[in-house]
């Protein structure tokens, strides 16, 4: 490739990418709504909508008595999670304490207790307020946990490996705290968003003010149009990602273990794949109404449900599991859980890394295919 | 048959069609250097879509289009870069001022610092838009939106200059201006071609096509197209009428 057409060709794309400098700065609006809406989302997030669930009061009621029993109480109660607010010897009492709100979970130790435990037969009620499905999940996990737990300290290791373990044995997040499991994928989530849509918008406007014909009769190739409009939205998303990871660092203490060139990696990657996305939906649709719903709901819903953001990949049903592997969020969600949280590198996300990059490709060749400099 | 080589726009036997619209049914016409040529015809004629052709914005179903040489169409041509285009939509950026646009055009087509300042003060100072730089284009009147879109497509000199009704909710003064600058791009050498559907601006070119329903029904410098029809030149009107009365043989009109 000669120089000047080298040099022609940068120019072109940076004169794009100036014009739509221009576009945000007469819209400033925009630009500081799509800036401040991941953080106020995290901060709502962190702090309000918060999934953790500690200091869960708990009803108990105790027949057997003994110094056993007595202990078991006391280890389950001198955790963060569940404080001692009732108890007693009737379960009928505890359970109008459930109902009254007073407690939202009962523990009954049987009469027996400590003989059966001997027997390695022990045996713990747990009686659950179910009105808040997921405060009663976790409640249920981290007091069977804790019995666990303590069961075993009474019986030595002979016991079978109980089925929910894993929760408390959450290694890398030791005290279970959301935040650190949601900025990560906040993040990825709100950059899916805000990506696709404006990109979906800028491209889509161009074709319905006409000025796309415009181009099309000056020199500017269909590639210099793609990555002179994509750039500078590309700067403001690099700029989210770094204003969610700080503010997740300054409040939430999420910290940075791992690489931050794969992490760096991860985000350019995914998000020209999120950007790539917008360009198809807008080269398809030509219209911004159409291409806002369709960006939408292509992001937001994959993102928050198939990318491990709320639910955890490993409890989707296998089908949903195996189509998550198509979800760019996914892989950049792994990516920066392992970045942030697991302190991994490039060693062991470049699988993820690669899977970003294919779908980028996928993208910005099919969006480049479908975008004929015509107007047919 | 082949076109001569002097010829800067031809079209040969074109046809385009929409859907079920056929907005062109088999069209000829060559446009040669330095000459000013009028697509005249009525809404929906298929002023536009010949237009289009020429830009290489849209490709005939059938028959030929050349533009200096070119197919216009094809996505590695050089064409563009001697080609001004005022499309009839208003395609310009309305958030960006008169200086942004100018500014941002000059840059797509590569002109050097030096040669866009050159351009741009001339271009304002022709088309008089100099105390109106700072103005974002869609607070402009019709006539001076019209005018810097015309500026936008004459910065990098092209040889050929396709206007889609540049005189469309333009005052009869600015209308006038137009034309005057036009001429004196036109003595420079540049070719010309410009739709309209009013018939007085027809008689401003130096050869004109008659459209009608996607058919050139008629070709000729303008004074000739009247004589034939016995009527004055600026009752260009009356020989459009009575073409299209003998074309569809009084079937409508
Ligand atoms: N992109 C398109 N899609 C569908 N139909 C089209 C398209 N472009 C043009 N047409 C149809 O083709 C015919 C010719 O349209 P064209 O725009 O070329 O006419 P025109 O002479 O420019 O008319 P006007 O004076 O109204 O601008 C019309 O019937 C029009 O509806
Ligand atoms: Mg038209």
């Amino acid at each position: 490739m000669d120089s000047t057409y080298a040099k022609r060709t940068v120019g072109r794309i940076l004169a794009m990418a100036g014009k739509e400098v221009l576009h945000i700065r007469r819209d400033v609006r925009t630009l500081y709504l799509a800036l401040a809406m991941p953080v106020l989302l995290l901060v709502l997030f962190g702090f309000g909508i918060s999934f953790d669930v500690d200091h869960l009061d708990l009803a108990v009621v105790d027949q057997d008595r003994t110094a056993l029993s007595r202990e078991l109480v006391r280890q389950v109660t001198a955790s963060e999670e569940f404080v001692l607010a009732w108890e007693g010897t009737s379960p009928e009492e505890a359970i109008r304490e459930l109902r009254r709100g007073h407690a939202v979970a009962v523990m009954v130790l049987p009469h027996g207790f400590s003989e059966d435990v001997a027997r390695g037969a022990g045996q713990v009620q747990l009686l659950m307020d179910g009105a808040d499905g997921n405060t009663a999940t976790q409640a249920l996990a981290k007091a069977q946990a804790l019995v666990d737990v303590a069961g075993r300290r009474f019986a030595g290791a002979t016991l079978p490996a109980p089925p929910l373990e894993v929760r408390v044995r959450t290694l890398f997040n030791p005290n279970g705290r959301s935040a650190l499991f949601l900025v990560p994928g906040l993040a990825a989530y709100l950059l899916a968003i805000v990506a696709v849509l404006i990109t979906a918008l800028t491209v889509a406007r161009e074709w319905e003010r006409g000025s796309m014909e415009q181009l099309f009769a000056t020199p500017v190739g269909r590639l210099e149009i793609v990555v002179g409009k994509l750039l500078p939205y590309l700067g403001i998303g690099l700029l989210q990602v770094l204003l969610v990871l700080t503010v997740g660092a300054w409040l939430f203490d999420v910290p940075v273990r791992g690489s931050l060139v794969a992490l760096g990696l991860g985000a350019l990657l995914f998000l020209v794949g999120m950007l790539g996305q917008g360009l198809l939906i807008s080269v398809i649709t030509r219209n911004q109404v159409v291409a806002t719903q369709v960006a939408t709901m292509s992001s937001m819903l994959p993102s928050m449900l198939l990318s491990g953001f709320i639910f955890p990949i490993e409890n989707l049903p296998p089908p949903l599991r195996v189509i998550s592997l198509l979800i760019p969020a996914r892989h950049f969600v792994t990516t920066l859980r392992g970045v942030l949280l697991r302190g991994n590198g490039l060693d062991v996300l470049w699988p993820q890394l690669v899977a970003l990059t294919l779908f980028a490709a996928l993208m910005l060749t099919l969006a480049t295919r479908r975008f004929q400099r015509r107007l047919d | 048959m082949s076109t001569a080589p002097e010829m800067d726009i031809s079209l040969e036997q074109v046809r385009r069609s929409f859907g079920a619209t056929r907005a062109l049914r088999g069209v000829s016409l060559a446009v040669g250097r330095g000459e000013v040529y009028g697509l005249v015809g009525p809404d929906g004629a298929g002023k536009t879509t010949a237009i289009r052709l020429m830009a290489g914005l849209l490709r005939p179903d059938e028959g030929r289009v050349r533009m200096l040489g070119e197919d216009p169409a094809h996505p590695r041509t050089r064409v563009r870069e001697g080609l001004g285009l005022v499309p009839q939509r208003n395609t310009l950026y309305g958030d960006l001022s008169v200086d942004e646009n100018l500014h941002f055009f000059a840059r797509l087509f590569g002109l050097s610092r030096e040669d866009f300042t050159a351009r741009r003060e001339r271009l304002l100072d022709i088309t008089r838009l100099g105390r109106f730089t700072g103005r974002r284009a869609d607070a402009l009147s019709g006539g001076m939106y019209k005018k810097l879109a015309l500026a936008c497509a004459l910065l990098h000199r092209p040889r050929v200059l396709l206007l889609d009704e540049p005189t469309n909710g333009v005052d009869p003064v600015s209308r006038r201006e137009l034309w005057e600058l036009l001429y004196t791009l036109v003595h420079e050498g540049m070719t010309l071609v410009v739709s309209t559907p009013y018939m007085d601006e027809a008689a401003r070119c130096h050869r004109v096509g008659l459209l009608y329903a996607g058919e050139l029904i008629a070709e000729g410098g303008p004074r000739e197209l009247a004589r034939q029809h016995g009527v004055a030149a600026s009752n260009f009107e009356a020989v459009f009428l009575a073409l299209v009365e003998r074309h569809t043989g009084g079937r409508a009109a």
